[in-house]
């Protein structure tokens, strides 16, 4: 189990110091696939960062650390501290960007064996390397070639194999498919799925797509403005959110068949360097109240293994309907469901 | 396939440039004011101390029009000129008659090669290498001293820099010849030493000379190189800096570099012409402004020609191995 203690993490700039992650308590158990969504600049890089211990100028941790469950070869608890060393041999990253995330002047062959891991190795990793990418659909001269002679496809093919190969405990993705095309970017989902099933590794993803979230992930954390809002299971979480946010990402999803008017995500977050007193959301939560805009609520668990950070979790299955009967968001009667929100507290 | 292309290109464009540069060797000269032939002729009879008859001059301006090939109207000439040019045969000095200008050219052409091969390779080397550390640095305080050196070499015009070395190490320390005194004779240990000893101030400022853009632009693309995408996730695979440094910002950033250094040839022959004359060295510069100063049509003409033949050449050659170090023109997109 991965252990997240009260992560605060700062980036300093000209303007002074922001905090990108703020007071981030989780623990994510072994062998899970747990996805990571909200708007971009909520702090996802950031938190996938922290997650593999990049830290350094900017980027800084003013409180808090990880412990990742598991112990390093002199047998010491793996935490923020040491995680570095274990880079791609117990955690590994798969970039964003498939196209530019290899050296266009070294074969990949080069760029597989020049891990501290594979240090003193080589050739014996080589062979190994050639029939593992033939487990992940690619020809075993691939590794032969120069990234250029490759579709992008098959670069993060490539990019998948170099963070699988070693398998690690924990591997993380940060939007891993976003410059590949959908069927593309779908089987290298399946595949990354399928590898994790196999050697029952814990995943992050980020990923825009909550599509890709339900069809892939086994839990659920969403981010806004720094702050973690929701964490549960995909399941539970896709059918009854319990957080006014989760719900209107969900929403602004288009399904098949459905061809009523989606509604977007109407106003925007809370600029880091001007949080509102309160809850962060409040500024755009058709369930906000006067307590919200005072007092910050903290994530809970409203449920066994389901947590929200909202006064009025409980009053989201009825914002759900409500939603679900079509009207727009403007449209919505806020007293009457903070009545009712009142009622039910 | 992309790489035969690219080759073809490159011969086609390698020989339009000979073409062009020779065709205006040909003119610009006849632009001039003056007649070769009457020089010589003047030249002759000041010599002689009496007025030739106007029979002798005749003959003597008929055979001297074959000589130089300067019989016929323009575009004939033109014709024949080309045609000695292929055969790079471009007749007999005036000054050192009857030695042929191709002699000439082949005894100070090495001179001149062998002073730019090598101090441009060392200055590309060693320019690079101090560019590219700090770069790769750019934040660590010894990373800015190095760039230093580029900054403060860059600006210096190529004359001063070559007085201060040669103030400096010849004049005041002593250390290296004023102007060099070679070893006649064939080649020997003692005769090697002796180039080498003589040689090191002209290679010394034409290093340095050349060094300080090398310093700045690679510490440039180095800085630039380093974050992008394949720099940075080498660095999240726990790469060591000297990996990173070498085989990722290296090996990409040098790219830029030697199409730089193709551009740049011309002038470093510019630079060799500047430091020969400075440092007496026995060059092609050296020959080429005696030519001038003389009025040797056909030694002027040849080492003109030998000069844009060999800067031609070592573009091309550049531009040929290019392919060798980038593997996306090797093997095509
Ligand atoms: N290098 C940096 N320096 C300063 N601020 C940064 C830096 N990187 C990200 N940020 C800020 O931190 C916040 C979170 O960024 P990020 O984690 O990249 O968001 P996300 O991945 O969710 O889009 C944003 O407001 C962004 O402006
Ligand atoms: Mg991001």
């Amino acid at each position: 189990m991965i252990r997240l203690e009260n992560i605060v993490a700062t980036y300093t700039t000209h303007r002074g110091q922001v905090h990108a992650v703020e007071g981030v308590n989780l623990e994510i158990p072994d062998s899970t696939i747990v996805g990571i969504a909200g708007e971009s600049g909520c702090g996802k890089s950031t938190l996938m960062k922290v997650l593999y211990g990049d830290i350094g100028f900017p980027l800084s941790l003013s409180s808090g650390k990880v412990d990742y469950g598991f112990v390093n070869d002199r047998g010491e608890p793996v935490t923020t501290e040491n995680i570095r060393d274990e880079w791609f041999r117990r955690i590994s990253y798969i970039p964003q960007s498939s196209m530019s995330s290899l050296n266009p002047v070294m074969r990949i062959r080069d760029q597989f064996v020049d891990f501290p891991a594979t240090a003193g190795r080589k050739k014996e990793v080589l062979a190994q390397v050639r029939s593992f990418v033939q487990k992940l659909g690619l020809p075993p001269q691939a590794i032969d070639a120069y990234p250029h002679q490759l579709s992008g496809g098959m670069r993060q093919r490539i990019m998948v194999a170099m963070a699988t190969f070693f398998q690690p405990e924990v591997i993380l993705a940060d939007e891993p498919t976003t410059a590949l095309d959908v069927v593309v970017q779908k089987s290298i989902l399946l595949l990354l799925l399928d590898l994790q099933k196999e050697m029952g590794n814990t995943i992050l993803l980020v990923s825009h797509d909550m599509g890709v979230h339900y069809q892939i992930t086994r839990k659920m954390l969403i981010m806004y403005a720094a702050k973690v809002v929701e964490y549960a299971d995909t399941d539970d979480l896709f059918q009854q959110p319990l957080h006014p946010y989760t719900l209107m990402l969900i929403h602004s999803l288009p399904t098949i068949g459905d061809d009523r008017a989606r509604h977007g995500l109407p106003g925007s977050p809370p600029s880091l360097w001007e949080m509102p007193q309160g809850c962060r959301f409040a500024p755009r939560c058709p369930l906000a109240t006067a307590r919200c805009r005072r007092e910050e609520p903290p994530l809970k668990e409203h449920v066994r293994g389901r947590f929200s950070a909202c006064h009025y979790a409980n009053s989201v299955p009825e914002l759900k309907k409500t939603l679900e009967a079509g009207p727009k968001l403007s449209e919505i009667n806020v007293m009457e469901l903070m009545a009712e929100a009142e009622r039910d507290i | 396939m992309k790489l035969a292309q690219y080759i073809v290109q490159r011969v086609f464009a390698y020989f339009l440039v000979l073409f062009v540069g020779i065709t205006i060797t040909f003119f610009l000269p006849r632009l001039m004011p003056g007649d070769p032939i009457n020089n010589y002729i003047s030249q002759v009879q000041a010599r002689a101390g009496q007025s030739l008859s106007a029979e002798a001059v005749q003959q003597l301006r008929d055979s001297l029009a074959e000589l130089y090939g300067l019989q016929g109207n323009l575009f004939t000439q033109y014709i024949n000129y080309l045609k000695r040019v292929v055969r790079l045969d471009f007749g007999p000095s005036f000054t050192y008659y009857p030695e042929p200008v191709s002699e000439i050219l082949l005894e100070s052409m090495p001179w001149t090669a062998g002073l730019l091969l090598t101090t441009t390779l060392l200055s590309w080397l060693i320019g690079n290498g101090i560019g590219l550390i700090a770069g790769y640095y750019n934040k660590r305080r010894a990373a800015a001293v190095l760039e230093f050196i580029g900054i403060v070499l860059y600006p210096i015009p190529y004359y001063i820099l070559a007085l201060v070395v040669i103030l400096i190490l010849a004049y005041w320390l002593g250390l290296f010849p004023l102007s060099p005194t070679f070893l006649p004779g064939p080649i020997s240990w003692n005769k090697v030493v002796s180039i080498l000893y003589n040689s090191f101030l002209p290679a010394l400022t034409l290093v340095l000379a050349g060094f300080g853009w090398n310093v700045l632009s690679m510490k440039a693309l180095a800085i630039a190189t380093k974050e992008d995408s394949y720099v940075q996730f080498a660095r999240l695979k726990g790469t060591t800096d000297r990996t990173r440094m070498v085989n990722y910002v290296f090996r990409n950033a040098m790219l830029p570099q030697i199409t730089a250094l193709v551009l740049s040839l011309g002038f470093i022959f510019n630079g060799a012409l500047q430091t020969e004359i400075i440092f007496s060295y026995p060059g092609l510069g050296m020959t080429m402004r005696a030519a001038a100063g003389a009025g040797d049509y056909n030694l002027l003409y040849g080492s003109i020609v030998i000069t844009i033949l060999s800067v031609a050449t070592a573009a091309l050659v550049l531009d040929l191995i290019y392919p060798l170090f980038d593997p996306r023109i090797r093997l095509g997109r």
